[in-house]
């Protein structure tokens, strides 16, 4: 029950939101009060699975392959917990803002059940039709606001992402012709049977469908057009939840799935994620809107995560974790802030520079230091460089952009009218929790750990 | 004095009381648990350092704060700002204060790190307390980029010896660390962070320009805080340098590079907290000189001389602060003969001033005694150089009190607040007593150099009246340097081309021109971004494609791809999918959007007779309802589109460059596509299938066949879901519909 709870909750919440009018603000509280209760919902889940080990379930009661299969282990409840939180903000600081359209709030509800359902499935096929609910709710989600840009940018998100689908559709079925199961622990045992050279294919088509997800040079093309265009909270939905399921996606499958293949192409991963670093801050770097920076930031960022991921072990999987948490943190914090005006609001905005720079007393900076750590240990002294030099690059380019904004008399945020005071305190508070994971540590830290832990198929 | 500056005052003398409590009763320090997974401890200790630090940090602070309290509501009644600034001020001197005891007395590198970086982030901010003015907002960032940067390597180096020694606290580290490769690179990457922090050639350009912010704030940016942090941490971590000699000699280098650039330039400014600003990277550059000499006297030299120059700088820019708010002027060209109007400045800076030039009977005379019993006891050479740059000191600190207080008088002084004299005759008395009673100030350093080296260190200090060499040096360091102030003509020209080549070619030309070329190249990069749909989809498939062909080629093939055989009765199918491939193809010609609908509609049919003929009636079934329903859907919508426009569409050119490429795309994705089907079909049908268990498990579930159980039972949680899926996607039309307002 305690794995169900998760997924019905948003559900049959959805469901009643889709028949209620979503601008009235009993309705958006509602939605937001249905989400906590799926936080809630998780946040026992997580204590049982942190405690007594992982959660698992197969629908109807059939055997394991026959049913869906679903699981709780400590890096799914960790990506759940987070997901919930950035939705239940996100959708919050939506209902004070005052909702624009009807079905937002449900569209809200149905992406958390596509998004706490790819976390939660131990099933490959399964995987994809939550990923599916994702992807169909946010596709609409970034219509939201109905102007034309937003419609246009959620034309190329949808008609993009679309294609990664299809791509990663392909790589279902052959994981299924080769191993005859669509149940992930079952596919990950017999595909190590199967010949390197079929699997390895298999695995690069997953990569690349994880890869337009995440927005990964080359496949980003998509990704600055479509944050920058829409309204901060979607934008906040999309890089802090969404955005989830490239990193979660290439964790559970890269580490979980294909480990062979991941160890196999680890080099590759690494040029890739230096390229997506160095092209994110370059891009990043003489942007004039604090959205377009963030949204090539958020390009960059995900080069931490992979190169993490390529360096592996408990060392570099937890690097990745915690980094990919960070990072969803920071952009909700930056995105968010940057719809805002008024006092409290640079501020906050700062707070998410200095956690993406990686500079304490911001969470971001244990992120950094994992990151650093990882390649270290794996002693490489052009990726230490490599990886200080794209820290560097991001240094100048978030402060130049943040001086730009709040700094220069004349600067978007120094005129026009303060913002209502709710919504500031929403996003300061944001701001508080990155300085206050940044201040203690020890609850991200060991949460990525167990999570690695899960990876490397440490102690269950 | 408003209330944030009592608060602040208050909270500063506090702060310096229980720092000397601390270190009489020799407090014990604190040690929590902070991070276990990686062995973070919240680990403080007033050792003689963290003491030394603490005191300059609140002493200095309490000096600062209550100047401040004056200076600060004039600076933004000057701006016409509002009084409420003044609290951001205060908070972030506080800030300021508080991170910097933090740095000095924590004692888990990680720890340490933090508070390195929150004296970047207080100081970022009070550089910048001027933000509607340009000059400051570039300062901040270049002191931040610059700073902050630097400090990664702080974090490496730390993350180098954790690597090697599995620990974070500097006590483990020091018992731990032997002489070799890892910790030198350690070191040296610490150490670099250090100088960059303390403003040392190469990495000097930022403190210049740091002199945007407010005058108090310089005057706790150079002597007590951020600046002096940088050597703070040379001595922290010297445990680590002084096992290479190497690193120490490199340290010596840069110090005397510092010294000579510092105090050259220095001799050309004409703005007073210009002047101030090169003699504190000059300053900086004898600690470091001090710290590379090492050994007992080089270390307790380099402890004493902070303290010694933290009293007599933060006394000079609290002058140039009041100078320029009674006379309005910043320029020494545009000021002199002030003593008339402000004795008491006069006297304070006088002292502060004679400090600095290590004249008898102020503190600085020791600090300079011990510098150059360091050269002495090292080599003739560097006895030499340490003589120049003490006489350069001499000129140039003699060159601005001169410059100021004597000759004729030329702005006009009005009177100034007691509050902004007050502190800076107190620290000018600091230096006096100092000179006359340098036991306790000695005691400190002493202190401060016994956590440096690890053994108790005993130097002492007296005036001797005899001819030994640290004496004469000091009798030829005044010397020249008063035969250079005497004849400026000499050097002026010779000074000045200096400081023009440094301008020319120096380190701030090579930061302002790589931030330049950074921001042109990301606009040159961003113009080539991809904009439009099909180019970002081929960004997509070309990219895809082409991973794939590299997981082919870096794998061995050998038999990893068969060709399946042919017999009689599969003539058939091969010809329905050579229509359904055809097909395909084809619908890439088509300009009419109803001929296009009806080729790929073609390809679907065709894919439903394989399905045929491969076993699957019921499949084929839906596939061939799906086709012509979406058939006869597009068919409506085209008939409920403007004529006009789908014939503008349909006559619309393909760009020249697109009529190749777009093939190109396709094939390429067709070709990878198809190469991961073949791989997977390649490998015989696996035996244990899950679908065997679905066809002999139907009848458990009730059903009749084999589909209707996985779709509403085995499966049901992902029926359930794609129809959700469907239903989100007419809720995505109907918002379409209305416009995005669904109502």
């Amino acid at each position: 029950m305690t794995l169900v709870l998760p997924l019905a909750i948003p559900w049959f919440a959805a469901v009643a939101l889709a028949a209620l009018d979503g601008r009235r603000p009993a309705v958006g509280w509602a939605a937001v009060a249905s989400l906590a209760a799926a936080l809630v919902a998780t946040a026992a889940l997580a204590i049982r699975v942190w405690t007594e080990g992982p959660v698992e379930t197969v629908t109807g009661g059939w055997p394991v392959g026959v049913g869906i299969t679903l699981r709780a282990d400590a890096l799914s409840v960790l990506f759940s917990l987070l997901t919930l939180a950035v939705l239940v903000v996100c959708l919050a600081h939506e209902v004070l803002s005052g909702i624009e359209s009807r079905l937002f709030p449900a569209l809200v509800a149905f992406m958390t059940v596509g998004l706490t359902g790819l976390f939660l499935t131990g099933d490959i096929f399964s995987f994809y039709v939550f990923f599916e609910i994702a992807m169909v709710s946010a596709y609409v989600i970034t219509g939201y606001g109905g102007r034309p840009r937003q419609i246009s940018a959620a034309f190329v998100f949808a008609v993009v992402n679309l294609l990664g689908s299809f791509v990663f559709l392909i790589a279902i079925a052959a994981t299924y012709h080769v191993t005859g199961s669509l149940e992930m622990g079952q596919v990950a045992e017999r595909i190590a049977d199967v010949e390197p050279s079929t699997v390895i294919l298999i695995a690069v088509t997953v990569f690349v469908a994880f890869g337009v997800k995440l927005g990964l040079f080359p496949f980003h093309f998509w990704l600055p057009v479509v944050y920058a265009s829409v309204r901060p909270a979607v934008a906040a939905i999309l890089s802090g939840a969404l955005a989830n399921i490239g990193t979660y996606g290439v964790l559970r499958f890269g580490a979980d799935v294909f480990p062979r293949e991941l160890e196999f192409s680890a080099s590759a991963l690494v040029v890739l994620g230096v390229i997506t670093i160095l092209y994110g801050a370059m891009q990043a770097m003489s942007r004039r809107t604090a959205p377009e920076v963030i949204a090539y930031s958020s390009i960059g960022q995900v080069g931490y995560v992979l190169i993490a991921l390529a360096i592996g072990g408990p060392i570099g999987y937890a690097a990745a974790v915690l980094y990919a948490i960070l990072n969803s943190l920071n952009k909700v914090l930056l995105f968010l802030a940057s719809g805002l005006r008024g006092w409290l609001v640079g501020a906050a905005f700062f707070v998410g520079v200095i956690s993406v720079a990686g500079i304490p007393p911001a969470a971001g900076f244990f992120g950094k230091l994992e990151v650093f750590r990882a390649a270290i240990e794996d002693a490489s002294v052009t990726l230490v460089a490599l990886l200080f030099l794209g820290g560097a690059l991001s240094v100048v380019y978030l402060l130049q952009i943040y001086q730009h904004v709040y700094w220069r008399p004349g600067g978007v945020a120094a005129g026009g009218e303060a913002s209502p005071v709710v919504l500031r305190a929403l996003t300061f508070a944001v701001a508080l929790v990155v300085l206050a994971l940044g201040l203690w540590p020890e609850p991200l830290l060991a949460a990525s750990r167990a999570a690695a832990e899960v990876l490397v198929g440490g102690p269950e | 004095m408003s209330l944030p500056a009592r608060v602040s005052a208050a909270l500063a003398a506090l702060a310096f009381v229980l720092t000397l409590a601390g270190w009489w009763s020799g407090s014990p320090g604190i040690d929590l648990p902070w991070a276990p997974s990686l062995g973070l401890r919240l680990s403080f200790e007033l050792d003689g350092l963290g003491v030394l630090y603490s005191l300059l940090a609140t002493g200095i602070g309490f000096a600062v704060v209550l100047y401040s309290g004056a200076y600060v509501p004039l600076h933004l009644e000057h701006q016409q700002r509002p009084h409420r600034d003044e609290v951001r001020f205060f908070g972030l001197l506080l800030l300021f204060m508080v991170s910097m005891v933090g740095l000095a007395t924590a004692r888990d590198l990680i720890l340490l790190f933090v508070f390195w970086d929150l004296t970047a982030i207080a100081s970022y901010f009070l550089i910048g307390y001027d933000r509607q003015e340009a000059e400051a907002r570039t300062a901040a960032l270049m002191a931040l980029v610059v700073t902050g940067v630097t400090a990664v390597l702080l974090l490496i180096g730390t993350l180098v010896l954790y690597a090697e020694y599995g620990t974070f606290s500097i006590p483990e580290l020091v018992a731990s660390v032997e002489p070799g490769g890892t910790v030198t690179l350690a070191a040296t990457l610490m150490a670099l962070a250090g100088l960059a922090k303390c403003a040392q050639v190469p990495f000097h350009f930022w403190l210049p320009r740091a002199m945007a912010a407010p005058s108090p704030v310089s005057a706790y940016l150079h002597a007590a805080a951020m600046v002096a942090a940088g050597v703070f941490l040379l001595g922290r971590i010297y445990p680590f340098l002084e096992t290479s000699e190497l690193l120490l000699d490199g340290l010596v280098v840069v110090g005397f590079a510092s010294m000579f650039v510092g105090g050259i330039v220095a001799l050309t400014r004409d703005r007073l907290k210009q002047l101030l600003a090169y003699s504190t990277v000059s300053q900086y550059g004898y600690v470091v000189v001090l710290y590379g000499l090492g050994d007992t006297v080089g270390v307790v030299g380099a402890s004493f001389y902070v303290i010694a120059h933290a009293l007599a700088k933060s006394a000079l820019f609290l002058t140039a602060g009041a100078v320029a708010e009674a006379t309005g002027e910043r320029r020494l060209s545009e000021l002199g003969g002030l003593r008339r109007a402000m004795p008491a400045l006069a006297l304070g800076s006088g002292l502060a001033a004679a400090g600095l030039a290590a004249l008898p009977l102020t503190i600085g005379f020791f600090k300079d005694e011990l510098f150059f019993q360091a050269g002495v006891e090292r080599s003739p050479g560097i006895a030499v150089l340490t003589i120049l740059g003490a006489a350069l000191t001499f000129a140039y600190i003699g060159r601005f009190w001169i410059g100021v207080f004597l000759g004729p008088t030329r702005a006009p002084a009005h009177r100034v607040s007691a509050l902004l004299t007050g502190p800076v005759v107190a620290l000018g008395g600091l230096v006096l007593v100092g000179g006359l009673l340098p036991e306790p100030f000695v005691a400190l350093a002493n202190a401060a150099a016994e956590a440096s080296l690890g053994a108790a260190a005993s130097v002492d200090v007296f005036y001797h009246l005899d001819a030994r060499a640290e004496n004469l040096m000091a009798l030829s360091a005044y010397a020249i340097g008063a035969a250079a102030l005497a004849a400026p003509r000499v050097w002026r020209a010779a000074a000045e081309t200096c400081a023009r080549l440094g301008e020319r070619l120096g380190p701030e030309r090579v930061y302002v021109a790589t931030i330049r070329s950074l921001n042109e190249t990301s606009d040159r990069i961003h113009g080539i971004e991809v904009r439009d749909l099909r180019t970002r989809i081929a960004a997509i498939l070309v990219p895809g494609g082409l991973l794939v062909l590299l997981g082919l080629l870096a794998t061995p093939t050998a038999g990893a791809y068969t060709v399946g055989s042919l017999d009689r009765g599969d003539t058939a199918l091969v010809l329905v999918l050579a229509t359904a491939a055809l097909a395909a193809i084809a619908t890439t010609l088509p300009r009419q959007h109803l001929t296009l609908l009806l080729v790929a509609a073609s390809v679907g049919f065709s894919l439903a007779v394989v399905y045929a003929f491969l076993g699957g009636p019921d499949v084929a079934l839906v596939a061939v309802l799906v086709e012509t329903t979406l058939t006869l859907l597009f068919i409506g919508v085209f008939a409920l589109m403007p004529r006009a426009s789908l014939r503008r569409l349909a006559a619309l050119r393909t760009p020249p460059t697109r009529r190749w490429r777009d093939p190109l795309v396709g094939a390429a994705a067709a070709l990878a596509a198809f190469l991961v089907v073949w791989g997977a079909l390649s490998r015989p049908s696996v035996g244990e299938s899950v679908a065997e268990e679905h066809v002999r498990l139907t009848p458990d579930a009730h059903a009749k066949d084999v589909v209707t159980a996985i779709l509403t039972d085995f499966r049901g949680l992902d029926t359930l879901g794609e129809i959700t899926v469907v239903a989100i996607a007419f809720f995505g039309i109907a918002t379409l519909l209305r416009r995005g307002r669904l109502s």
